[in-house]
């Protein structure tokens, strides 16, 4: 263990009460359903490897429930995509888009998977978006693919 | 010059930590013989492994234990010093001095040990001031995480949450137009506050009665316990003259000096033997105990919005460049005011092109003067299982004959989803409509404030290595160890995924910085985080901005310097705690009393 412990001093004060604070908490309203969403960027492969897949695209903030779900229905034959992944993301009410990303466990390898994407409130009302139908190609065991141009995260030193 | 200065400084402080380590164990001398009892003689339970529960604990507990003693003879001179009390006019109300009486009850409550089995575990045993009232010893933080309770070494199986600004959480409920849980106490809500309309003080009914915390085996037994307590006249003054009116049977303290969970009581949770009119007075009392320590934790000992970003929102403090930044990166780039909402950014906009209607902007204008950086919710943020945890370790049977995990590592984390189903090592669920959202449930835990997430003792001032620094543990599960870390992994989570569970990230990774282990229930992981994009100098700057969250910067917080442990140094925050990881052991599948219980988890739990 390369830490040292340091015996640091102490000191005991006290302190008077203070003047108490309101109380009271409140949730807020949902935000304004978007009249119309629109996808921006995307849909796109952000990570491919033996054990997950991400799909993420971005869309204009649908408003509505914070708490929404990307709903991504893929399948190997591109016109029967008969699985469906979701996953949840809370929006940002202040950002004017949303990007939504939706993990996928237990893809073959070295297999293409055409794909859809859409998105909708946590219960269950759709943003009314949907995107053509797009694919990608997992890896083979032991590789990984990163989203082309990687996102700007530089490994830790 | 320098050098000698801090010399003389270094003596000086050493000289007062003397003094005031003289002055608890003084202090503690006192309470014992106040109290007129030892701590009863049990035998020790010990199913660890070795390396599991730390070196140091036994002294590490016995050090907060003169620290809680010290407070609770501070919290007794605030009450002898409360002047009369008098209730006024209908309805009644403690006139001028009502709101200090309650508050001054709730904290002698919190600081009390005879509250608990073996008359060694308060509340605040596991929630000290200096550590923003979460857990006060940095070994445990940096290895088993969950606490040790009053009967040793029975221990939890979630960290100690924060008490700060937890009395602020509403009543759990199921918000059908947002479709989501909001509300609630506990990293898993089970405290829904549906009786007393407070989920926190619902939450401190839990602590005394768990097991593996107070311990004790029947909730009349706190009350007993509270009869025989030096303040009992406050609480008569406050709460009712005949409050303590209860005829105790002959072998009360016998029953409440036994554990919890015990064989001798077999099913039965009311082993201390009440007419039905006393046991509703007794239940009023806990009703009242409650209610008190809530008070106290929503006063200003406890969450007295006093940190850098309300001076920063009262226009008496600006934050510094790298504090700036890291704000605009916590509600820009890093979304976390998605989550922690931070009281701005609300404002609606005009439509485009001037605007973005719906969804406004930053205006610059506070919506919220005192945001709690919360969003009542909850989320699975995809932590990996902690084999630290020593929970997993409880699988024997205890000398009383209680095992506390019978499930051993085949124990999942599920937080709200088992907690709706009523489930194993949680409450029941008070409302059958909720039990259908379960599985999207699983692994959610609560959306905790980020105010004094940063919060340590003054002399030992941040989290993050090298220090000198206080070890926290962060999340539920305590995997994480330093701001810097939890930063990271909500940046690089899914940029960094292996299929491994800690302690096993392949040969030139390393875990925490490179290599995320697989989260313990990936079915619902949440997708606002993972790939932030975040540069490795922006995750330094927003955790630069949570430490200005912490309170105590426009008003001293209380009781912060009473901290008399040991501060750690060196290393990297980065790597903080990776020396203490060990190798998961193959796990078992997911046991059936937590993954059996329907409505299953969709998909599957492995």
């Amino acid at each position: 263990m390369n830490k040292s412990l340091l015996t640091l001093a102490i000191a005991a004060m006290l302190w008077n009460l203070l003047p108490p604070h309101a109380a009271g908490a409140q949730l807020l309203s949902p935000a304004n359903k978007a009249q119309r969403v629109k996808i921006t960027k995307g849909p796109e492969l952000e990570i491919a490897s033996d054990y997950l897949t991400i799909i993420r695209w971005t869309t204009t903030n649908p408003g509505g429930a914070d708490e929404h779900y990307g709903v991504v229905q893929y399948g190997t034959d591109p016109k029967d995509l008969n699985q469906t992944a979701k996953t949840s993301i809370r929006l940002n009410r202040g950002h004017p888009e949303t990007v939504f990303r939706v993990r996928i466990l237990g893809l073959k390898p070295r297999t293409t998977y055409y794909y859809t994407v859409t998105s909708m409130e946590s219960g269950g009302e759709s943003d009314g978006e949907k995107s053509s139908v797009n694919k990608f190609t997992t890896p083979g065991p032991g590789e990984r693919i990163i989203a082309d141009p990687a996102p700007p995260v530089p490994k830790p030193k | 010059m320098q050098r000698v200065r801090f010399k003389f400084l270094m003596v000086c402080m050493a000289v007062t930590a003397a003094f005031i380590i003289v002055s608890l164990a003084v202090s503690a001398r006192g309470q014992e013989s106040q109290n007129g009892q030892q701590s009863l003689v049990v035998p020790l339970y010990n199913p660890y492994p070795p390396g599991i529960l730390p070196p140091d604990l036994t002294q590490e507990l016995e050090r907060v234990r003169r620290e809680v003693r010290f407070i609770e003879s501070e919290a007794i001179a605030e009450w002898r010093a409360l002047g009369p009390i008098t209730y006024t006019g209908q309805p009644p109300i403690i006139k001028g001095n009502g709101y200090q009486a309650v508050r001054t009850l709730g904290k002698l409550m919190n600081y009390d040990e005879n509250i608990s089995v073996s008359k060694n575990v308060a509340c605040a045993s596991c929630h000290m001031p200096y550590a923003g009232f979460s857990g006060p010893i940095p070994s445990v933080n940096l290895t088993m995480s969950a606490y040790p309770g009053s009967f040793q070494f029975r221990a939890g199986k979630r960290t100690p949450q924060r008490y700060t600004y937890s009395p602020d959480f509403p009543v759990l409920e199921y918000n059908k137009t947002q479709g989501a849980f909001f509300g609630g106490n506990f990293w898993d809500s089970r405290a829904t506050g549906y009786k007393l309309q407070s989920p926190d003080a619902h939450q401190s009914q839990g602590p005394p009665v768990d097991t593996q915390e107070h311990g004790f085996p029947d909730t009349a037994c706190i009350v007993f316990r509270l009869s025989k307590a030096v303040y009992r006249p406050l609480f008569e003054q406050i709460w009712g003259g005949d409050s303590f009116d209860i005829a105790f049977p002959a072998d009360t303290e016998r029953i409440c000096a036994t554990p919890g969970g015990a064989a001798i009581f077999g099913s039965d949770t009311q082993p201390v033997k009440l007419s039905p009119e006393d046991r509703t007075r007794s239940d009023n009392d806990y009703d009242h105990w409650a209610q008190s320590i809530s008070f106290f934790e929503r006063g200003d000992d406890v969450s007295p919005f006093s940190s850098k970003f309300d001076a920063f929102l009262n226009n008496k403090y600006t934050l510094t460049p790298d504090e700036q930044a890291g704000y605009d990166l916590f509600r820009g780039k890093a979304n976390c005011n998605s989550c922690h909402l931070d009281g701005r950014s609300t404002a609606p906009t005009p439509p485009p092109p001037q605007g973005t209607m719906p969804n406004g902007i930053d205006t610059g204008a506070a919506a919220s003067t005192r945001p709690l950086f919360t969003c009542f919710g909850s989320a699975n943020l995809g932590l990996p299982l902690n084999p630290r945890d020593a929970f997993f370790y409880q699988t024997i049977p205890d000398p009383f004959g209680f095992t506390p995990n019978p499930l051993g590592f085949g124990y999942r984390d599920l937080g709200l989803g088992t907690f709706l189903r009523s489930g194993f090592g949680t409450w029941a669920n008070p409302n059958a409509d909720w039990i259908q959202f379960a599985p999207a449930s699983d692994g959610r835990m609560q959306v905790s404030t980020a105010r004094d997430v940063a919060l340590t003792p003054p002399m030992c001032p941040t989290t993050e290595a090298p220090g000198p620094y206080f070890q926290k543990a962060f999340f539920h599960n305590g995997y994480i160890k330093s701001l810097k870390q939890l930063v990271h992994f909500y940046n690089t989570r899914d940029v960094y995924p292996f299929p491994v569970t800690s302690g096993h990230c392949p040969a030139g990774t390393t875990e925490k910085v490179d290599c995320w282990p697989m989260p313990e229930v990936p079915a619902t992981v949440d997708g606002t985080i993972g790939m932030l994009g975040l540069t490795d100098h922006e995750e330094d700057q927003i955790v630069r901005f949570l430490q200005t969250l912490t309170d105590g910067f426009t008003t001293p917080y209380p009781d912060s310097f009473l901290y008399t442990g040991l501060c750690m140094a060196g290393g990297s925050a980065k790597t903080q705690g990776n020396e203490f990881l060990i190798p998961t052991p193959p796990l078992p599948p997911c046991a059936s009393a937590v993954c059996g219980v329907p409505p299953l988890p969709t998909p599957p739990i492995p």
